[in-house]
């Protein structure tokens, strides 16, 4: 069965796109699995995405349940095997309900920030000229903003929140991708099969979305998850600040924030959510290395 | 009247504040069906020609007319049904993240053409490519096999005209004469009217009933196949050309 469906992928003359597609992501999977630090980060990101689904599972208590007679206790205790926050919340039932916030903000950016990005990337390098000028120039003056500043700035405009969170998350991160998607566009539309299809009388918006994407998505794939680490670490630091996700929502910034007060006598509150952002930021980071290698067009040739 | 008509053809490139003149009041004229070839050494300005004539490059005098109308500075679909062109490399002129499938149903997309199925089976094997072959990618294919998906692509609009920009310099030896009496034979079938660049006074030879020799971005001098055959060429440019693949024509 298993070696009936490794020929069907590995078919060199596939009988539908389906098929040539799935073939295609079966030697993506190939290459990936040939790099063992990309499937660390495959695993860790898997594993986020399953602690968010199965969260109810996975917690021993509930995230919200408050119990004074027993706050602050160390890890390894009976009943709070990571120990318990200054409410008596148990922290690892709030990790795992937590990872559903983390996840929830970086989906939301990784849907809105590179296509924003991508749209005004490929637009101002296909037409070049005045059309170029006037977008660059409005991704400068995005860029040159700090990003968390600028963050700030838009939360305290908007009113804190985890929707006004992502939105400003998303404001703030789309000019890298505009950049990256503009100097690709710039290599690509010159070539001759660009030219080719022009030819056949296509309109900008077809070559634009059709031709011209396509070969920008790689490196905006790669950059997106690479950049995802930045966002679990913004999104934390809005909620670190209290301008993000609100209590008594268990999002990791806000649990580290609230485990300050306490860092030199029960380090492990604000410790033990560190952790969790430092090993998720740690899996995108090591995924989006993997993904280099599968993606770049350059290196499909087997 | 003839199917491709272009007088005083001049294409004036603007690179870093200067003009560079690739074309200069070319004239030449192609009947209906007929091979015409323009040859040169490398920027004596063939290939720009041909960009003109798709408006790929910055005209910047005379006028270009497909079967009489002048061509303006925008290009219809119209004229992508009645003019096509095959690039040079092969291996640049595919989309490499498209399956040949997309790659040859888009210009059907584009047009509005129904039986795509039907049209995009029939495409690869008029080209004497294995229907099998659809849903490859082009990183799966030869340099040759390429060509003959870009030649496929070329003629999916079933145009009248077909540019072709040294369609086999690409190409090793052996692949080289199977594709060009592939482009015979399909222009021989559909009455195809060839416009080709070559640098290969050979390929030019094998291919076309009338060829034009350029220089330095002007005509040199037009040959008819039976001048070129007997060597009774006017100019000393045309003859060093003649004589530098003289040999490899004999043999053919």
């Amino acid at each position: 069965m298993m070696g009936q469906m490794m020929t069907w992928l590995r078919d060199p003359n596939p009988a539908s796109r389906m098929q040539a597609r799935l073939g295609q992501y079966y030697l993506g999977w190939l290459r990936l699995r040939r790099n063992p630090l990309a499937v660390v980060g495959l695993t860790i990101v898997l594993a986020l995405l399953a602690m968010a689904a199965l969260a109810p599972v996975l917690a021993t208590h509930d995230p919200f349940a408050q119990d004074l007679g027993r706050r602050l206790l160390p890890p390894l205790t009976p009943g709070n095997w990571l120990g318990t926050d200054d409410f008596g919340r148990d922290i690892w039932t709030r990790i795992v309900f937590g990872a559903r916030i983390t996840l929830y903000i970086v989906a939301l950016v990784a849907i809105t920030a590179p296509v924003l990005g991508l749209l005004v990337g490929t637009v101002a390098g296909y037409f070049g000229g005045v059309v170029d000028l006037i977008l660059m120039r409005i991704t400068d003056i995005f860029l040159a903003f700090p990003r968390l500043i600028l963050a700030l700035a838009l939360v305290s405009v908007l009113g804190p929140g985890i929707e006004n969170a992502v939105l400003a998350i998303a404001l703030t991160a789309w000019p890298p991708y505009a950049r990256v998607a503009r100097a690709e566009t710039l290599t690509v539309r010159g070539a001759d099969y660009i030219a080719a299809v022009r030819l056949q009388g296509a309109g900008s918006g077809r070559i634009i979305l059709g031709h011209v994407i396509p070969m920008c998505l790689p490196s905006v794939i790669i950059r997106v998850t690479l950049d995802m680490a930045g966002v679990i670490l913004i999104a934390a630091g809005l909620g670190f600040l209290g301008l993000g996700v609100q209590p008594p929502l268990p999002e990791w910034g806000l649990m580290i924030s609230s485990g300050r007060k306490f860092l030199f006598e029960q380090w492990w509150v604000a410790t033990i959510p560190g952790l969790a952002i430092f090993i998720v930021s740690l899996g995108f980071n090591l995924l989006g290395d993997g993904l280099r290698d599968v993606l770049d067009p350059r290196s499909s040739g087997k | 009247m003839s199917l491709i008509e272009i007088e005083n053809l001049s294409v004036t490139y603007h690179v870093g504040g200067h003009d560079v003149r690739a074309v200069e009041g070319v004239s030449l004229s192609v009947a209906a069906r007929e091979s015409y070839g323009l040859v040169g050494e490398s920027g004596s300005g063939k290939s720009t020609i041909l960009r003109a004539i798709c408006g790929l490059a910055p005209v910047s005098g005379g006028t270009i007319r497909i079967g009489g109308e002048p061509v303006g500075a925008h290009r219809s679909k119209a004229f992508a049904a009645r003019v096509q062109m095959v690039f040079q490399d092969p291996y640049a002129s595919i989309h490499p993240r498209h399956t040949l499938d997309r790659t040859l149903s888009e210009p059907l997309a584009i047009h509005r053409l129904g039986d795509t199925d039907a049209r995009v089976v029939r495409a690869l094997t008029d080209v004497g490519l294995p229907p099998a072959f659809r849903f490859r990618y082009p990183h799966q294919l030869s340099g040759g096999q390429r060509q003959r998906v870009a030649i496929a692509r070329a003629l999916m609009l079933e145009p009248e005209i077909l540019l072709l920009d040294e369609p086999t310099s690409a190409l090793d030896a052996s692949v080289q004469a199977e594709t060009l009496n592939l482009l015979n034979r399909l222009r021989e079938e559909r009455g195809l009217t060839f416009l080709m660049v070559s640098h290969d006074l050979a390929v030019i030879d094998h291919m076309c009933d009338r060829v034009l020799v350029m220089q330095h971005g002007h005509a040199a001098e037009e040959l008819t196949r039976e001048a070129l055959a007997g060597a009774q060429m006017q100019t000393d440019y045309a003859r060093t050309l003649f004589n530098a693949s003289a040999d490899r024509m004999l043999e053919a």
